[in-house]
């Protein structure tokens, strides 16, 4: 039994329930945890971390159960959102923090190498107030490396992180499951962090597993509107918004094929300018170049529908309330909400 | 404090002189109402009087006194009113508002009524006044009932700032310290105290402040102090006391000459606080400064 286990761990805090939640989490292993606003995202990390009680289930490392002990026993390197560095403390003071606590004398000495490595050497000396995102975060990630945690839990620290730090942040990770091969629980609204990450991933929703699975899983078989958004669909309709079509509309023609959520499904190709094939019709309100091509919006009656035109780029362009058709592959339709909680490949 | 480390945005911001003219003309009417008076006193008390009453034993011994009696009143305060601080912020129970009312009824009292209270409480004979003057701490006329009121006066800022303070420190650094391998009482002296520690500053140098300026509740329990206890001087009273004395008795020189010393030792006292800050020496302002 190497590495983390949780077994139906549950929780609860202010009247919100959390759980039952299984995970294993053997060396190496990343789990991404997505779900909206509420869905249990970090009460479930403050529960692993030992802030909130489990009411149920257990929380084991390699074999040894540590549900009910404190915090500071659990040898796990929990980065709460905003990061949670001490203000009054300089770079190198941040990161010797878990040194000091244990006695050590050289406390100091023993975080050059850290601070080389996440470069911070040259701003050592500063306090956490003075340093940009990327730093912060490479601070709080030198942090809790320090401590030799077996476990990193990481509750998206930065809503809006620059490309270049994001992509800064990946690589750490990456570089984290290869050579310390410690497990890591990722919260994360960033599609893009998220799947440069993670090796699986879970859909939390109300509480609950809404999904699991790996990024394929996640790719072909979005359980909710949530998922389906999070993994990169643009036209994503709840079941809600097809009520009103009538017979023959699209929103009709839809509604009999979602499921009891909705139905989401990726751009449709938008044929050529003038092309008189197409089962829909409806007119052009924007039309933007993008690196995967142009982007075109066209509203369908009461739907939005995003569409795209492959690159390289056709000259002309749709014209802006101009008119299109365009067809919906049916092979491309993903109904949501049909499959229920815990389907595909667990991790 | 909160998110990460960013601190306030302090650019300048481009006004326009109507503006300016409006924020000197009130900001400055406010500054002279408290530079006038001090001036006033300045000018009649020529700073051979005021030489000549900081060599006065009389004026040295109430000087003394108050420091000393303000300083037993901040000790105070450390000892018992930043763990009621830190009860308020942290703890929910039963009847909270009650207790945060209670503690901020000292502000509001009118501090003559503090003395009289404070008298009914060890009325000489009650079980509280043997008791206190079998510890070897007599009340009456003694400067632990200087400190006595001092302390009920002046505790309460202490009280509020540390509530305040404890409040203010991100829930989430403190989890974040206890997540590295810090107890809860290490993650308090590593970084919940001290992240308070500048507004429990501040609420001490007030509790100071107001402990240095009490004169009613002095009035009724220690208007004349006799030796005892850490004080052996001659028969006098704190600061506020003597110059109401001097000024009751005609003495107007003298009155503005103490009054000018104390406010001379005041300002340097809190001058110095503010370099401190300023400086980045004193520990409660690090990581809010600039390198």
């Amino acid at each position: 039994m190497s590495g983390w286990s949780v077994e139906g761990l549950e929780s609860q805090v202010d009247g919100f329930r959390l759980g039952p939640i299984d995970l294993e989490l053997p060396p190496g292993r990343a789990v991404a945890v997505l779900g909206s606003s509420g869905a249990g995202k970090t009460t479930l990390l403050r529960t692993l971390a030992g802030f909130l009680p489990a009411r149920a289930g257990r929380l084991t490392r390699n074999g040894v159960d540590l549900t009910d002990r404190p915090p500071e026993e659990r040898a796990l390197g929990y980065v709460p959102q905003g990061l949670g560095l001490f203000p009054h403390r300089t770079v190198e003071r941040n990161v010797s923090y878990p040194l000091e606590l244990q006695g050590r004398t050289d406390a100091l000495a023993h975080t050059r190498p850290l601070l080389e490595r996440f470069r911070l050497t040259a701003i050592a000396k500063r306090y956490p107030a003075r340093l940009s995102g990327g730093e912060l975060e490479r601070t709080a990630l030198a942090r809790a490396l320090a401590a030799e945690p077996e476990l990193i839990l990481w509750d998206e620290p930065w809503q809006a992180l620059d490309v270049e730090a994001r992509f800064e942040l990946g690589r750490v990770f990456e570089e984290l499951r290869e050579t310390e091969q410690v497990p890591v629980v990722v919260v994360t609204h960033d599609p893009s962090l998220a799947f440069s990450v993670a090796d699986s991933f879970l859909v939390l929703r109300a509480g609950r597993v809404g999904l699991r699975g790996d990024a394929t899983t996640l790719l072909s078989n979005p359980s909710d509107t949530f998922t389906a958004r999070f993994v990169g669909f643009e036209n994503v309709y709840e079941r809600s918004s097809l009520e009103e079509g009538r017979p023959g509309s699209l929103a009709a023609w839809l509604r009999e094929r979602a499921g009891p959520e909705g139905i989401a499904f990726a751009r449709p190709a938008l044929p050529a300018v003038g092309d008189p094939r197409g089962a829909w019709e409806g007119g052009v309100r924007s039309a933007r170049p993008t690196p995967e091509g142009l982007a075109v919006t066209v509203q369908v009656e009461n739907l939005s529908v995003a569409l795209r035109v492959p690159p390289p780029l056709s000259v002309p362009f749709p014209s802006v309330r101009g008119r299109v058709r365009f067809d919906i592959d049916e092979k491309n339709l993903h109904p949501l909400g049909r499959t229920g909680p815990s389907s595909g490949t667990p991790p | 404090m909160s998110v990460g480390g960013t601190l306030p945005f302090r650019h300048r911001l481009r006004t326009g002189p109507y503006w300016l003219a409006l924020q000197l003309v009130l900001s400055g009417s406010l500054f002279l109402l408290f530079l006038l008076p001090i001036v006033a006193l300045f000018t009649y008390a020529p700073p051979s009087r005021i030489l000549a009453a900081a060599g006065n034993p009389g004026v040295t011994a109430a000087l003394w006194l108050t420091f000393f009696a303000s300083g037993i009143a901040v000790l105070a305060a450390v000892v018992f009113a930043i763990p009621l601080g830190y009860l308020l912020a942290r703890r929910a129970f039963r009847g909270r508002s009650i207790v945060e009312s209670l503690v901020a009824l000292p502000v509001v009292v009118p501090h003559l009524l503090v003395g009289v209270g404070l008298f009914f409480l060890i009325l000489p004979g009650s079980p509280l006044y043997r008791f206190t003057t079998a510890l070897g701490f007599p009340i009456y006329d003694t400067i632990w009932g200087v400190v006595l009121v001092m302390v009920f006066v002046s505790a309460p800022y202490t009280v509020l700032a540390a509530d305040l303070s404890f409040r203010a420190v991100d829930a989430r650094v403190i989890e974040a310290a206890r997540s590295l391998g810090a107890g809860p009482a290490t993650a308090f002296l590593t970084v919940t105290f001290p992240l308070a520690l500048r507004g429990i500053v501040a609420g001490l140098l007030l509790t100071w402040a107001r402990a240095v300026s009490e004169i009613g509740g002095i009035l009724i329990l220690a208007y004349a102090v006799y030796p005892g206890g850490p004080y052996n001087g001659p028969v006098t009273s704190t600061i506020s006391v003597l110059v109401y004395n001097l000024f009751q008795a005609g003495d107007l020189a003298d009155a503005a000459a103490v009054s000018s010393l104390f406010l001379l030792i005041a300002f340097v006292l809190f001058f110095l606080v503010r370099l401190g800050e300023r400086s980045g020496w004193v520990p409660w302002r690090r990581g809010e400064l600039l390198p």
